[in-house]
């Protein structure tokens, strides 16, 4: 479903992503990993065709991405970290511009909106009443995630889609994209909660400089390694392992 | 709360901080996301360089009064003063005092809220002094050296600049108080959108129209410090004050300076003293979930209504375009930012008609008037345009790119259409009325017909280089962009087009001026709509 070659993006000088490779077949929840700066969300960027690649490409549902960009971003759906919207827009205004977007005709794109504000527990008047810019975090992450998933795509990725979201609405949502993969939907899924990722994600990928460090299944990379957890495995790969020792010294500096 | 950090009890070094903080946002914007880290500050530097050097220019004015009195020339600085002090006060003042993000940055540190309002207005003042001293450059060099002139007119001069730009300070934060405390947050931003647009259209408006009429019926009335209107006149006191240490020092110029005194004491003393206990409880209030504006919905619906019926269900049967429409119509009715910008920004282009009305009929005739109002037309949407695309949320412009579009040009056909539907139709029915109000025989209203029909043109302009892609571009490069230059192209475009009927109307070819204008129009037209979809996304990096 995504086949990822040689990708590789530069800004000048500096290279954020070094000749990524991957495949995800269809109906696997993939977690995609790596430190601040390893090149996470540009390569996310690059998969959703809102980054144009230095070098090498991608397939996604059988389209190329540096031939058929439009096909590719029919097919995906994409769930930012930033969860911006416009804020001067109703929810309802804003989804439905999304729909437009995508050609959803109105007649059905109001029926699924209105399935995904009762999966969210949110309230229809909310939607239409109020601007988004007064929308809590979590209610704007909401809406940001139904964005995302309004046009049924087989393929979505997700960048720390949790981020704001209350504990009874992010179990719901691993529950739905558990789901969405049994459905044959194939889920991408950056974040930094590596306990989350262990629990939801069939498969890591951990990538740091831009390069690839680990692929597997999260119970047989740690096992193969050593690691006891995938956050130790982590913070061993990508050159985090001193920091507890770093950050008990610092304690110290607080003592009186 | 405020007891256990008050202003008295903090330190020095916490106020610098404060102003040093305030005035550093104040210059180089809340949020400077885009702007690359090395040019922000030049582009600053650069900015404020050439504000004030338009406001040295402007305040040149000054020689013109060389022959008048000491309280004439003061008059009309303090006049230009209060206009243009006014307009940055009113413009400035909600964003510094009333910021949504501030609250959860600086509230929760040992920082009286007193403090904060005392570092902002500080810098509100500051910022006024700079510009006040900019504008008055001229009129402390013609004071001196004019007949009626005195050396004090420096001292007095430089005191009741600075009074009046206490008095402008405090007026807005009165305001701002006041509204606040009889409104409540949730109506304050409306009420304060409003009223900075209202008050920016009617400053640039009456800056520049008025002197017009004041010229038209000049010599029907003598400014007068004994006149018994100059007391309802605020710019006046201040001149008075001039007039009394450095002029003639009448009575009355004491009086009226008096009353200058006592009117920025008084207006400080409520900003500062009785209003500023409800400032802490505003910048609270400010960190809260805000209700939906009431009128939201209505609005909503009436664009709903549009869309879905003819003409403009024909004319957005696209579903992107119709996106786009809705989107930028929503924001040009709602959006608080983008509305000080656009609004404002359209005020000289009402005034200059209005101003060759007032003259043309008298001077050159209604036909000059009205053909050179038709090529202003042609501006509104290449102005509106070049705004739209700036927003404080254009990072939500990511999922333009994310959705399946080879390229800008429906989005930007859809905000043209906006821009053409919310700007141009309204600002065309305000022509045809001064055309009628400036006594132009009907037969003159063709003249306006060479600029219309430019309009398709003029607006599709910007989308040949996907430059009209709405809320796209963060609005601190509005701030850095220079995009005059291409205005003045479109400009020069229009102003020829209508003296080309202007001189086809007097040789008797007119129409077939305007039969030729159409062919042109239509050929260019289906040409740049061809090349406006040709337009890719331009790279993000």
């Amino acid at each position: 479903m995504i086949s990822v070659q040689k990708l590789s993006k530069r800004f000048g000088a500096q290279t954020a992503v070094n000749e990524l490779s991957f495949e995800v077949p269809a109906g696997q929840i993939v977690g995609f990993l790596g430190p601040n700066g390893a090149g996470k969300s540009t390569t996310l960027k690059m998969l959703t065709g809102m980054l144009e690649p230095s070098s090498g490409t991608a397939n996604i549902c059988g389209f190329d991405l540096r031939r058929q960009p439009i096909e590719v971003k029919r097919h995906v759906g994409f769930v930012p970290e930033s969860g911006a919207v416009f804020e001067s827009l109703t929810g309802l205004e804003y989804l439905e511009m999304i729909a437009a977007l995508y050609g959803i005709p109105k007649q059905v794109a109001e029926p699924r909106i209105r399935q995904f504000i009762a999966f969210f527990d949110l309230a229809f008047d909310t939607l239409t009443e109020k601007l988004l810019g007064a929308y809590s975090k979590g209610m704007r992450r909401k809406v940001v995630i139904t964005a995302g998933l309004l046009h049924n795509p087989p393929v979505v990725f997700f960048d720390e889609p949790l981020d704001g979201l209350d504990a009874n609405a992010a179990v719901g949502f691993k529950a739905l994209i558990q789901t969405l993969a049994r459905e044959g939907k194939t889920i991408l899924y950056s974040s930094h909660i590596l306990d989350v990722v262990e629990r939801v994600c069939d498969r890591v990928i951990i990538i740091d400089k831009g390069r690839l460090l680990l692929d597997g299944a999260p119970d047989a990379l740690v096992a193969e390694n050593g690691a006891g957890t995938l956050e130790r495995l982590f913070t061993e790969l990508t050159g985090g392992a001193e920091l507890e020792q770093r950050a008990a010294e610092f304690a110290k500096t607080f003592l009186p | 709360m405020s007891g256990a950090a008050s202003a008295e009890s903090e330190p020095a070094e916490t106020a610098r901080a404060l102003r040093r903080l305030f005035l550093t946002l104040f210059l180089r914007g809340r949020t400077s996301r885009g702007l690359r880290r090395s040019s922000a500050p030049r582009s600053i530097g650069v900015k404020l360089f050439w504000t004030l050097a338009v406001y040295t220019f402007v305040g040149c004015s000054a020689f013109a009064f060389w022959e008048r009195s000491l309280f004439v020339l003061s008059a009309s600085l303090h006049a230009m003063t209060f206009l243009f002090l006014g307009m940055f006060v009113a413009a400035s003042g909600g964003e510094v005092l009333f910021n949504e993000q501030e609250a959860e940055i600086l509230l929760h540190r040992p920082v009286a809220p007193r403090s904060l309002l005392w570092a902002k207005i500080r810098v509100l003042v500051e910022v006024s002094l700079w510009l006040a001293a900019a504008l008055n450059l001229g009129a402390f060099i013609a004071g001196v050296a004019m007949p009626a002139g005195s050396w004090l007119f420096l001292i007095s001069h430089a005191v009741s600049v600075t009074l009046e730009a206490l008095f402008c300070t405090g007026c807005v934060v009165v305001v701002y108080q006041l509204c606040l405390r009889w409104f409540g947050r949730e109506r304050l931003n409306g009420l304060m959108t409003a009223a900075q647009v209202l008050v920016a259209i009617s400053l640039t408006l009456g800056g520049q129209v008025v002197p017009q009429l004041i010229a038209r019926y000049g010599g029907k009335f003598e400014l007068s410090t004994d006149s018994w209107w100059v007391s309802f006149l605020p710019p006046l006191w201040f001149a008075s004050l001039d007039d009394a240490v450095a002029g003639g020092g009448s009575l009355g110029s004491w009086a009226l300076a008096g009353l200058g005194v006592l009117a920025t004491a008084g207006l400080l003393a409520l900003a500062f003293g009785r209003l500023a206990r409800d400032y802490e409880q505003g910048l609270q209030s400010l960190s809260e979930a805000q209700p939906a504006p009431r009128h939201g919905r209505a609005r909503r619906r009436w664009f709903d209504l549009l869309v879905q019926h003819p003409p403009l269900s024909w004319w957005l049967r696209d579903s992107v375009v119709r996106a786009s429409f809705l989107l930028t119509a929503a924001y040009l009715v709602r959006d608080r930012e983008l509305k000080l910008r656009v609004y404002p920004g359209l005020a000289p282009i009402l005034a200059m008609p209005i101003l060759v009305l007032l003259r043309g009929s008298r001077e050159h005739g209604a036909g000059f008037a009205v053909a050179f109002s038709g090529a202003f037309l042609g501006l509104v949407p290449s102005l509106a345009l070049g705004t739209v695309r700036y927003s404080q949320h254009w990072q939500a412009s990511d999922v333009f790119r994310a959705a399946p579009l080879v390229g800008p040009a429906q989005l930007c056909h859809g905000a043209r259409r906006a821009v053409m539907v919310v700007f141009t139709v309204p600002v065309l029915c305000v022509f045809l009325a001064l055309v009628l109000l400036a006594n132009a025989a009907v037969a003159d209203l063709m003249l306006l017909l060479p600029g219309l029909l430019l309009l398709p043109l003029q607006s599709l302009y910007p989308c040949l280089t996907g430059e009209a892609v709405p809320l796209s571009m963060p609005s601190e490069e509005a701030k850095a962009a220079a995009r005059g230059y291409k205005m003045v192209g479109v400009m020069l475009v229009s102003f020829l087009v209508c003296a080309l009927g202007l001189w086809a109307r007097s040789g008797g070819w007119f129409w077939w001026l305007v039969a030729g204008e159409v062919v042109v129009v239509a050929v260019l037209y289906v040409l740049l709509r061809a090349v406006a979809a040709r337009v890719r996304w331009p790279s993000m990096e």
